[in-house]
């Protein structure tokens, strides 16, 4: 065991290597911050070039890039409101809530310390675990996908302050936006009016391009004003607050972090569902939640750290049996072929310094990606004060290209266009785009592991799975907490 | 103009006609296919009928007569050592503006192309609000395309739409 810890890390020391991987962080930073595009879109288009490679330059390489695409995804999403990809989503909640106050650099280092943290919990428990998460992955099937899914939903309450009526309508047209195109289950087209386009649904990284990006330059254009007028609002932070942030809230991170292992390690879930996850428990779980959606340093570091200890655990289930956690999981199938490497249990027993090669890969490249972030983080927290009618023109053209880039459709850009409008109603109505996007995100989940359950196991399904019984119990009392709190706060107040 | 409460109303009557024509076409559906979209359509017309009793039933401060602030300052907490924020008000003809602005980007994409409809955005932009002179509009933007055209269609080998003028310029050519 040792032998393959030290053989993993010095294939990682030849000139090679390290050049591949520091290739790699930088070109998955610069994909990350593009709109539209993440860390699936950094390894399909490195892929070709992999061939013929050392394995470990290779996997530093796609890993490296991959790894990297996770702080530049948090970067537009905490300085612009604006997600690289549906990953970072989760970020804009508190993140471009703190760049407004003049907090972008706290920001900015507590989501890549977060994110450090995560990813190397996530190395560590990787090298661990992958002996004794068989039998964990095989209890699990489509229902307790179901109730994880349905988990996700309760974070609805978190963004309906206000109105929980609008909050709740708002989650329903996400949902509904979802069912556009073709059923995967019954292989009914769903509101496509016969459009071939409508066939394929709604892109998500596109829908969220118009309702964030779309939207908040189109708020900007009618303000003229900077996102951070600097003559207004100071920036009042600095880096080491946000590194310190990520310390000091440690078993926020811990939770975090253990929660993305888990997602990463189910396959099919995906990193946007853990970010939303995160945000949930952190919002459930703290003292204060009422903070939560205002520039809470905990809704920051909790989606980095999980979406940097989902690396880990995405890679369980593609090293220990060859079923691949995501896409980016799967495209890293395709090189292992390439590489003539066989996923399974072999890999434990003939291919162990390539598993720990890929554990020094994890960690290696969150210490260079937030050693850059950190370094960085100054100049880019300036970003949010230039003028209004700097951003809007170069934002907005970019994401409109981003939005093409997704699928190479034109109509792509009118889907952003139209939800670009969309979300400056929403935003003007207080119907929460948060909501919109959640149940975006999790109504497919919902939908195919209902279908599946209910094939199974019958209509009666949960008392047949005690796990999943077991988890609607935990969805209901985290569904409910928020409001048992409220009534006890308001019942404290009256007295 | 027309009041909050009545914006609200017209927002509120739209989501009813949505959620009823979701209902109507849940109808073409098997019951398999239409298991959770059209309980969800009925439970959004249920929801939007109480939220119309609702914002109807409230006193008329609670819903924000006064047009939005964009900035919305009262939701976040006010950073230290921060001046009071200037409010804005918003009128139709601001927002307009912005969609306005949103469709003409939209407009040079299909008739120029992606790559093209950059540039002439970005240079008209900037000359319209008098951001910069013309040489320097010229200068940023002409280096702002390259970079895009370079990330884009060099680097990330995405086939660019070229718009529905290509045929007409291939024709000259």
């Amino acid at each position: 065991m040792l032998e393959a810890i030290a053989g993993g890390f010095t294939a990682l020391l030849t000139p090679q290597a390290m050049l591949f991987m520091f290739i790699g962080v930088i070109y998955g930073l610069v994909i990350g911050i593009l709109p539209g595009l993440g860390g699936v879109v950094a390894m399909a288009l490195l892929l070709p070039f992999t061939y013929g490679f050392e394995k470990a330059a290779t996997l530093a390489l796609l890993l490296g890039a991959h790894i990297a695409t996770i702080w530049g995804d948090s970067v537009t999403s905490i300085l612009f409101s604006v997600p690289g990809s549906a990953k970072g989503l989760a970020l804009c909640f508190d993140g471009y809530p703190m760049t407004k106050q003049g907090q972008a650099k706290r920001a900015l280092a507590a989501s890549a310390t977060g994110a450090l943290m995560g990813g190397i919990i996530g190395a560590v428990f990787l090298a661990l675990c992958i002996p004794l998460i068989r039998p964990v992955i095989l209890a699990l099937g489509p229902s307790e996908y179901l109730m994880m899914a349905l988990w996700g939903l309760t974070v609805i309450a978190t963004f309906s302050q206000g109105s929980l009526m609008k909050g709740l309508i708002a989650s329903l047209l996400g949902v509904l936006a979802a069912f556009i195109g073709m059923d995967v289950v019954t292989a009914t087209p769903r509101f496509t009016f016969g459009s071939e386009f409508l066939m394929d649904g709604i892109s998500f990284p596109v829908a969220m391009i118009g309702l964030f990006a779309v939207s908040e330059m189109m708020k900007l254009a009618i303000q003229g004003t900077p996102i951070v007028d600097r003559a207004l609002v100071k920036e009042v932070s600095t880096v080491w607050q946000g590194v310190q942030d990520a310390f000091r809230h440690w078993w926020l991170v811990v939770r975090s972090s253990v929660l993305g292992l888990w997602i990463g390690v189910l396959p099919g879930v995906g990193a946007s569902v853990a970010g939303l996850a995160a945000y949930a428990q952190a919002a459930q779980t703290s003292k204060t939640p009422e903070r939560f959606g205002k520039g809470a340093v905990e809704g920051v570091i909790a989606p980095d750290a999980t979406m940097g200890a989902n690396e880990g655990g995405g890679l369980m289930p593609t090293l220990a049996f060859g079923i691949p956690g995501g896409e980016s999981m799967a495209l890293l199938l395709v090189a292992f072929i390439g590489l003539g490497v066989v996923p399974g249990p072999e890999m434990l027993t003939k291919n162990l310094d390539l598993v720990f090669s890929m554990v020094w890969i994890i960690v290696i490249a969150n210490v260079l990606v937030t050693l850059i972030g950190l370094g960085i983080t100054p100049w880019l927290a300036r970003l949010p004060s230039l003028q209004a009618n700097l951003m809007v023109p170069i934002v907005l053209s970019v994401c409109f290209v981003g939005a093409y880039a997704t699928r190479s459709r034109i109509e792509d850009v009118v889907v952003a266009a139209i939800f670009g409008v969309l979300g400056y109603l929403m935003d003007k109505y207080q119907y929460s785009r948060a909501n919109f996007v959640i149940g975006m995100v999790l109504a497919v989940m919902i939908e195919r592991n209902l279908h599946i359950s209910l094939t199974l196991y019958g209509a009666d399904f949960l008392l047949d799975r005690p796990i999943a019984l077991a988890m609607l119990a935990f969805v209901v009392v985290t569904a409910a907490l928020p409001f048992v709190r409220n009534w006890m706060r308001s019942r404290r107040k009256t007295r | 103009m027309m009041s909050r409460r009545a914006q609200e109303n017209l927002i509120a009557a739209a989501l009813i006609v949505l959620f009823a024509g979701i209902i109507w076409l849940c109808q073409d559906f098997g019951p398999r296919a239409r298991m959770i979209p059209l309980p969800l359509a009925i439970l959004g017309i249920v929801l939007t009928v109480i939220q119309i009793v609702w914002q109807n039933w409230r006193p008329a401060g609670e819903l924000q007569m006064e047009m939005i602030e964009v900035e919305a300052p009262g939701e976040l907490p006010k950073p230290e050592g921060s001046a009071a924020p200037a409010k804005k008000r918003i009128t139709w003809r601001h927002e307009a503006g912005a969609v306005v602005i949103v469709l003409i980007l939209l407009g040079l994409i299909f008739l120029v192309g992606i790559i093209p409809a950059v540039f002439v955005f970005t240079c008209g932009y900037f000359r319209v609000t008098g951001l910069y002179s013309w040489r320097a509009s010229l200068i940023y933007t002409a280096v702002l395309t390259a970079a895009v055209y370079g990330l884009f269609v060099l680097a990330l080998q995405i086939q660019p739409y070229h718009g529905l003028l290509e045929p007409l310029v291939e024709r000259f050519r």
